[in-house]
């Protein structure tokens, strides 16, 4: 497609082979792979901002809430960290679905309905649900963001602790209220001693959306399959052998490459955090 | 003369509806030459070409989803397409979850594909690695026969398993016959098909919810009249070169 | 028992399978304890290409996805079928996800843990390591008996955390490598029991009480081998394997 646009000159300079291949590397097909490389962009972004937020609720919860409470933080936290990333996101969006078909069956659904659809799912038409492919993009996001949510809380529970008891004393001797103490000074000292175990918690997340493709989200690692799946039919389109390692060794690239920016931005992060904190050297990079 | 109006304005929306029926098909995008994404991204292949003509005979709107073999089913069933099309053979296990249409390709015996180089006795298949996609007709045939004596390999999806074969790490691998032809014809000498061929399933349908009586009839009623004008063959001819014996509808 | 019937046949079910992710775990485990010592000392050598080498290794493994390096590691092994394992005789053994699965892991692994002992090396006392020279040991009994006690005791608590990683990740291996037979994983099986039912809770849920049971008895386990190692510090520093720990 893109060759289409070159004028014939820089073609016959190039010569036909390496004509044919940007073609080739630029056909709807790779197109629509360069493309999906927004999802799984997105994917990442929202799943560490719900983490983000959940592992925030949750620490503040384990440590200073009522009884119950902590019970459902720390189980939340210990589960989740005790089942592969992998069952959590098959199993969540399937599950969220199906929660919210039996809430809507309970408003919706007569017995004449009900008794059309015994045994099977939904319980009656009219309770079916179907999410568009946004949708399930940001339910995919959430299922992120619930699992690395616990570990994220892990971190800033960590980070709470190591905030300097002083600073805290010194705040309530000053007359804040425990609210005050938490939101403006505990939470905001916290960061430069979260921030570590945060960037790994990030990168973790940034491999994890390679999973994706599990949740029939056309991503970019589905692209890459069909893309380097060997093709017999000429009505399919090229037909090749096995090209699938090539198109792997991209992807492991690509997920490199926003590892190795991940990390700069982080450096950049850390040192504007630390400004003015009297810390000792080690151990905080 | 109020009511009248309404009465005209209900059917008028009514038809209006009608028309405009928007329709999902899933479809799997990855079983050549049933269903593939070509260099372009657009679907294609012999599924969607019916598929495009039943909507146009039942005046449907339909739009192609793509989805993994192995969660076709439930996203039909939770609503995510309204049919699949997808090389799907009706078998009576599927039949427990889902309906079908009538079938759309006529019965297609399930055969043995390999390398041109191999040897192999297929009346004592023994000690050999078979392989075939996961949840297929095939898959449960060997499974159910050849599981004792040979080793079965499932895999997810069909370029894998020719992958696999043309690499040398199985020996043959068990598909539908229609595919085999194409495969073998495609492979310029490199593979071949000379196993028995092994009746399996009551043919391809489209696959649907079972409370949608409407819509099967819709695409019964479509896929009869290609059947009768020749269109089918014609699809049938064009999409599988090797497939003998036909016309095989219009009388 | 009639509600608890398909629970109890579900757990059933899964038992043989579970053996095989814990197989996959126990098999990577020894691979990369031992590589990962070579790649932690190689990261902290001063000779400039192991050095640029153990970095760069442990680079790429940690920095891309376990599940796409299944997928480029099985295409890249069977593209040398032909030229390669065949001639060798090797093909039935070098293509078997039993071997692979561990093999991929093990890679995998080896980086993460090199960086976590990596970690710990940094911090061994050098006073130790010049009074060990000192003495006159050679480098060899340098590393063992001042080095190593000192690493094994400070990586512990994170290599505990790395082996439950592990272990799930250990749930990708057959999402990505054909299955053979009937040696199905945890996750294969609970997705081949929820084709036919479309149960999503029992199913999934078991598979993910048998994760976080056996993860449970790892974290045990290893909190048992912290014990002994410490067992001659002065202050009993346990890994606090207790109710309070797990349940906050």
């Amino acid at each position: 497609m893109l060759v289409d646009w070159l004028p014939q000159g820089l073609k016959d300079a190039l010569g036909p082979d390496i004509v044919f291949w940007l073609g080739y590397f630029t056909n709807g097909k790779h197109l629509g792979w360069y493309a999906s490389v927004q999802y799984t962009l997105e994917a990442m972004v929202l799943g560490a901002a719900v983490a983000l937020v959940l592992g925030l609720v949750a620490a503040a919860i384990r440590n200073s809430g009522p009884l119950p409470l902590r019970w459902l933080a720390a189980g939340y936290i210990n589960v989740v960290r005790g089942v592969p990333d992998v069952l959590f996101f098959l199993f969540f969006p399937i599950a969220f679905e199906q929660g919210l078909e039996w809430i809507l069956s309970t408003q919706v659904c007569t017995p004449a309905t009900l008794a059309l659809n015994t045994g099977q799912w939904p319980p009656c038409d009219a309770a079916n649900i179907s999410f568009t492919k946004d949708q399930y993009l940001i339910l995919a996001g959430v299922s992120l963001g619930i699992v690395y949510g616990a570990f994220v809380a892990n971190v800033i529970a960590g980070a709470l602790r190591a905030v300097p008891a002083g600073q805290l004393e010194a705040a309530r001797a000053y007359g804040m209220s425990r609210m005050q103490v938490l939101v403006r000074i505990h939470i905001r000292q916290m960061w430069v001693y979260a921030l570590p175990g945060l960037s790994n918690v990030w990168m973790s997340i940034i491999k994890a959306t390679s999973l994706l493709s599990l949740l029939q989200i056309m991503d970019f690692v589905t692209w890459a399959q069909r893309l380097g799946a060997s093709n017999f039919s000429k009505a399919a389109g090229l037909v090749h052998d096995d090209w699938r390692w090539r198109y792997y060794l991209v992807l492991l690239i690509f997920y490199i490459v926003v590892t190795y920016i991940s990390e700069k931005v982080f450096n950049v992060l850390g040192a504007r955090v630390k400004r003015g904190m009297a810390l000792a050297e080690q151990n905080l990079t | 003369m109020n009511k009248l109006v309404l009465v005209a304005a209900a059917f008028a929306a009514l038809t209006f509806g009608a028309q405009a029926a928007a329709v999902k098909i899933g479809t799997e995008g990855a079983y050549p030459p049933y269903n593939f994404v070509d260099d372009n991204g657009k679907v294609g292949g012999y599924d969607i070409e019916v598929g495009n003509e039943i909507c146009k005979r039942a005046q449907l709107e339909c739009t192609w989803v793509v989805n993994e073999w192995d969660t076709i089913i439930p996203n039909l069933l939770a609503g995510n397409y309204d049919g699949i099309m997808a090389d799907m053979s009706i078998t009576d296990e599927r039949k427990q979850t889902i309906n079908f249409t009538d079938p759309y390709f006529p019965p297609d015996p399930s055969t043995y594909v390999s390398l041109a180089t191999k040897k192999v006795d297929y009346t004592a298949l023994k000690g050999l690695k078979i392989g075939a996609q996961t949840a297929t007709i095939q898959s449960s045939y060997l499974a159910a026969n050849l599981k004792a004596d040979n080793t079965i390999l499932t895999y997810d999806t069909q370029d894998q398993e020719l992958a696999d074969l043309n690499a040398g790490n199985i020996d043959l691998v068990f598909l539908d016959g229609s595919v085999v032809n194409e495969v073998v014809s495609g492979s310029s000498g490199k593979l071949k098909a000379d196993g028995p061929g092994i009746l399996i399933g009551d043919g391809v349908g489209v696959g649907m919810r079972k409370g949608d009586t409407d819509l099967t009839a819709k695409f019964n009623a479509a896929l009869a009249s290609m059947k009768a004008d020749g269109t089918l063959d014609a699809l049938i001819a064009k999409d599988f070169p090797d497939e003998k014996g036909g016309p095989f509808y219009k009388k | 028992m009639n509600p608890l019937a398909p629970l109890f046949h579900d757990i059933e079910v899964m038992a043989w399978p579970a053996v095989i992710n814990v197989y996959f775990a126990a098999a990577a485990i020894p691979i990369g304890f031992v590589f990962a010592i070579a790649f932690a000392l190689g990261k902290n050598s001063s000779n400039l290409l192991i050095n640029r080498l153990s970095r760069g290794y442990i680079y790429f493994f940690r920095g891309s996805p376990f599940f796409i390096q299944l997928f480029a590691f099985y295409s890249l092994v069977l593209a040398f079928n032909i030229s390669t394992w065949k001639p060798l005789g090797l093909d039935w053994f070098v293509l078997h996800p039993l071997f692979l699965g561990p093999a991929i892991l093990g890679l995998n692994t080896t980086a993460y843990t090199a960086e976590i002992f990596y970690g710990a090396l940094l911090t061994v006392p050098k006073g130790e390591i010049e009074a060990a020279r000192a003495y006159g040991m050679t480098r060899r009994q340098r590393f063992w008996s001042v080095t190593w006690p000192h690493l094994i005791r400070l990586a512990w608590p994170a290599y505990t955390n790395e082996v439950v990683f592990l272990f799930q990740a250990t749930a990708l291996v057959y999402f990505t490598l054909p299955v053979v037979g009937d040696q199905r994983d945890l996750m294969n099986t609970a997705e081949v029991l929820f084709q036919k039912d479309y149960n999503v809770f029992l199913h999934f849920g078991v598979a993910a009480l048998y994760f976080l049971v056996i993860s449970l008895a790892i974290f045990y386990l290893f909190s048992l081998i912290y014990k002994r190692l410490m067992r001659h510090m002065p202050q009993a520093a346990t890994m606090k394997f207790n109710l309070r720990r797990v349940f906050g």
